[in-house]
């Protein structure tokens, strides 16, 4: 355990009931940092979230967070739980995804009893108000028709590529659900959704900070009012299919560049063996926003885009996020590539070049040389992602989920056992350069249609003279075979994306 | 204009009761001194074990781009200086970044280029040693200057899908006729795409700012300033000072409303921006913390107009504002986003008529006492770590290149009457200082 860390001990046991006997645990999990901090960081985290969505209606582990995070309770309306809150500078914020919903308040510690007092009614009686209710499902169609579909193309790419891995899949639909099912929704809805998946048997209450030491009971206390229930189960879910072939999803938009993402499934989540091996070759190909062997090559030698990344973890938000949000756990994840949008004369080399490094990366892995630095890098780099007390209690939160250890811990330990070996075996046996699931976002869908099927060849256009070992690399990549067939390129009109 | 309240002010760790009875809202004791050269360190001891966090503030921003075509430049030279040096060239400075296990980034703004570095503490000389190298020593070829252009094009690119951006652009061309805040940081797109042509200048630009006297160095976290010093001095007491002063134009003042529309070429909700000029920065006098206090309680969560329009309503999803924080006169802004194109009108003439009503009419003296509860709160919630802690002070460093600037102004709030709110308001919140921008999708008008 790091410092101040204490996983109870009872907690991580009902964690490995949980799943070893696949059984209802009684009593919630809870994960304390206790501190000499004057803050208190509250995260109350149910796992339950998107993939726990009945099929006919998508968005409504969402819209049912939304609602307790954003609307009135039993006794208070919503403006008065604004009017409380505001001299104490705090709210409750909500975030959801596939398998977990996460409620986060912060105060100092002279408002703790007001504002716990706020948060407890949002969660535990909450005020389902038809008025609330409206703002709230208009907030989430704006969302994802305006800000996502229309605002974001990186984004849209990153949220449609999971779309298309897990077509079919209970993670096969935005988090934020589809705008028809949001319209036919109703509170009659999300009543039934919290009564059913915000459980004891769900839920972990997690605090850090300066709070004192009788609280907890207290928290404990009131959460004990939630019916025991079961626990959401996500370990069981299929993989999805192998597709046996690259599939490209043009997403048609009236926008100035060409976002790519692309990727595949992989058996692979923390706390799984090859996941330290993994965390150093995706590290080394493409750190979020640190750069790396993809950001090298397409933006610093050719000038190509803003930056390009690969994950192995769902990592929202990146473009306005420097270190990823925790409590965003998953049981399954996918390999993913983020090309930042590029010039359209560039759209489909850039789309090669990104492709022919994956391939190398297959077939060489990483470099003997650079295999230290890089676990040297995320060594260290694991004490800025857990910096802060709240991020520290979130990490703790997902360590408790995944079954590991502390993950500042968990990370030393493991990268400190690991060689080079290790991560060029995780390589071959996870990653792959084919059955890529492909999606663009772009305006001139049918010349890059036309490109991507085409024999001819796509060259840059750059407007610098560059060095031979780039030029001689570029008569490769713009002939960098993509493998399509005329019925694996779709074009999709953006508006609708994301609507049924 | 502050957008976004977030990110700008800044918070400390010790309790409320020692941190406000103190008097100064920054609660932590810090060591500032100048180099002969002109450089001016900020040492900020923390109670945050083993992270350092380094800011290198240079005091250039788009604020300084005052040759016509140049727009972008000092954006353009967060990304150049990245483009290393003989000793250090990119892939032996990432390499040592890499093996700090660093976060490392930068940004730019109006008034500022920053460039961060969050690391262990033991590995504070070699990252000094090799940030002094970069700004005394950085040096580009014309090819790595032209392909660093293309990244900048690529960055304006990713943006431009957000009509934000457009907006924001368009209402800093109508507002602003001479200064150069005309410009957002990006910077003009046709200025963006000349860029590639502008090799010379790019090294004329270098020569100019990054130098000593517009720089200010701030580490916080676990560290011993007179080591900090010792360091300092050894690694950047060498870097030669400067002359280059910019004189950036000064706007004249409005004299009628002036109002702009931007046609949005792709699905969206319609947006709403409704800017006054007002005034520069400043702690020493109330009028900064009074069109503060006027973005908060006229547009806040708990505003009437707030609660009116998106909670009860609910012809309104966002709505925002905030007064100028620039070193130079800059504008008090409200911004909103409506839900039917049919409502935009009504709308602007609502927040038009709350944003001028606060000349007419005194705040209440109870909810200005809540406001001021409210930003003590806010402070000390988000000072959560070194790297806040650095950043805050950051932005301080831009206007005054001190860290004092911060408890100048929260004690400037503190001595806010209703009647400064009101005589801010008379002053700059009038018809012929405002400038009007809405944006649309072409179908929705």
């Amino acid at each position: 355990m790091g410092r101040g860390t204490s996983l109870q001990r009872r907690s991580t046991l009902a964690l490995l009931f949980t799943f070893a006997a696949c059984t209802a645990s009684a009593a919630p999990r809870v994960v304390e940092l206790p501190g000499k901090s004057p803050l208190v960081t509250l995260r109350i985290v149910f796992t339950t979230g998107a993939a726990s969505d009945p099929a006919d209606k998508p968005g409504l582990a969402h819209l049912t967070g939304e609602m307790l995070g954003d609307g009135g309770t039993k006794s208070l309306t919503y403006k008065q739980i604004v009017d409380a809150m505001y001299p104490m500078a705090t709210s409750v914020r909500v975030y959801s995804d596939k398998e977990m919903t996460t409620f986060v308040g912060e105060t100092h510690r002279d408002n703790l009893d007001k504002f716990y007092g706020l948060m407890r009614q949002m969660i535990l009686e909450p005020g389902w108000r038809a008025d609330d209710f409206a703002r709230i499902r208009d907030d989430s169609l704006n969302a994802l028709r305006v800000s996502l579909r229309g605002n974001n193309d990186e984004e849209l790419g990153k949220e449609e590529l999971y779309n298309v891995i897990y077509r079919g899949h209970p993670y096969g639909h935005e988090d934020l659900g589809t705008a028809s099912a949001l319209q036919k929704m109703t509170i009659a809805d999300l009543q039934d959704f919290y009564k059913q998946h915000y459980t004891q048997a769900n839920l972990i209450i997690g605090i850090a900070g300066g709070y004192p030491p009788e609280f907890l009971a207290r928290v404990r206390r009131d959460f004990a009012a939630l019916p025991e229930g079961t626990v959401d189960r996500f370990d069981r879910l299929p993989a999805p299919p192998r597709i046996g072939h690259n599939r490209v999803t043009l997403v048609e938009k009236d926008t100035r560049s060409v976002a790519w993402s692309l990727g595949f499934p992989i058996d692979v989540k923390r706390g799984d063996p090859d996941y330290p091996a993994l965390l150093v070759m995706t590290s080394w190909f493409g750190q979020h926003r640190q750069g790396g062997r993809l950001f090298v090559r397409m933006r610093e030698a050719r000038g190509l885009n803003y930056g390009d990344y690969d994950y192995i973890e769902y990592f929202p938000r990146g473009m306005a996020r420097l270190e990823p949000q925790p409590n965003l756990a998953r049981q399954q994840q996918i390999f993913q590539i983020w090309i930042r949008p590029v010039e359209p004369p560039n759209a489909v080399f850039s789309l090669r070049l990104a492709m022919y490094e994956l391939d190398r990366l297959v077939k060489n892995g990483i470099p003997a040389e650079d295999f230290e630095k890089t676990r040297s890098f995320l060594s260290k780099y694991v004490n800025v992602l857990t910096k802060t007390k709240a991020s520290e209690l979130g990490y703790a939160i997902d360590s408790l989920y995944y079954g590991i250890p502390n993950y500042t811990e968990y990370i030393k330990t493991s990268l400190a056992k690991l060689t080079p070996a290790d991560v060029n075996a995780a390589i071959r046996k996870h990653i792959r350069a084919t059955d890529l699931e492909i999606v663009g976002v772009a305006k001139d869908t049918d010349a890059i249609r036309s490109a991507l099927l085409g024999e001819a060849p796509t060259p840059p256009a750059y407007n610098s003279a560059k060095p031979q070992e780039i030029m001689d690399e570029d008569k490769i990549v713009e002939r960098f075979p993509l493998h399509l067939r005329t019925e694996d390129v779709t074009v999709v009109p953006v508006e609708t994306v994301f609507e049924n | 204009m502050r957008l976004l309240k977030t990110g700008i002010l800044a918070a400390g760790l010790l309790s409320a009761t020692v941190l406000f009875a103190a008097g100064k809202i920054f609660p932590y004791q810090y060591v500032q001194e100048d180099l002969p050269n002109g450089l001016r360190l900020i040492t900020i001891p923390t109670d945050y074990p083993n992270i350092v966090s380094l800011f290198i503030v240079v005091g250039a921003g788009s604020r300084n781009e005052v040759e016509p075509g140049k727009s972008g430049f000092a954006h353009l030279f967060e990304h150049l200086m990245f483009r290393g040096t003989a000793e250090f060239p990119p892939e032996k400075y990432q390499a040592e970044i890499q093996r700090a296990g660093a976060a490392s980034n930068a940004f730019t703004s109006d008034d500022l280029t920053a460039f961060h570095t969050t690391f262990s503490k033991e590995d504070l000389p070699r990252i000094l040693s090799m940030e002094a190298d970069r700004f005394a020593h950085l040096s580009f070829t014309e090819e790595a200057f032209k392909t660093e252009t293309r990244a900048v094009l690529g960055e304006y690119n990713k943006n431009s899908a957000n009509p934000n951006e457009q907006l924001f652009e368009t209402l800093r061309a109508t507002a602003f006729k001479v200064h150069t805040y005309r410009h957002t940081t990006m910077g003009f797109l046709k200025d963006i795409e000349a860029m590639p042509t502008e090799y010379n200048y790019s090294k004329q630009f270098f020569d100019r700012y990054y130098r000593p006297e517009y720089t200010t160095i701030i580490v916080a976290g676990d560290v011993d300033p007179k080591r900090v010093r010792a360091l300092i001095d050894e690694r950047w007491g060498a870097w030669k000072r400067g002359s280059f002063k910019a004189s950036v134009p000064a706007e004249p003042p409005q004299t009628t409303p002036r109002t702009a529309h931007v046609d949005w070429q792709t699905e969206t909700l319609p947006w709403i921006a409704v800017a006054y000029h007002g005034p520069a920065w400043s702690g020493a006098t109330e009028e900064t913390a009074a069109l503060d206090a006027i973005s908060r309680l006229g547009f806040d969560q708990t505003s009437p107009l707030y609660q009116k329009l998106v909670i009860d309503e609910q012809k309104v999803d966002l709505m925002y504002a905030g007064p100028p924080t620039n070193l130079d006169p800059e504008l008090f802004g409200v911004i909103a986003r409506v839900k039917k194109a049919s409502d935009l009108p009504a709308i602007q003439q609502q927040i038009i008529e709350t944003t001028e009503a606060f000349a007419t009419k005194p705040v209440d003296a109870k909810q200005l006492e809540q406001l001021k509860d409210h930003l003590r709160y806010e402070f000390a919630l988000q000072l959560d770590n070194s790297e806040s802690i650095a950043s805050t002070v950051a932005q301080y460093v831009a206007l005054r290149r001190t860290p004092e600037a911060i408890n100048r102004y929260y004690d400037a709030y503190a001595r806010l009457t209703p009647a400064d709110i009101q005589k801010a308001a008379r002053k700059y919140l009038l018809p012929n200082n405002r400038t009007t921008v809405t944006l649309s999708s072409k179908e929705a008008r």
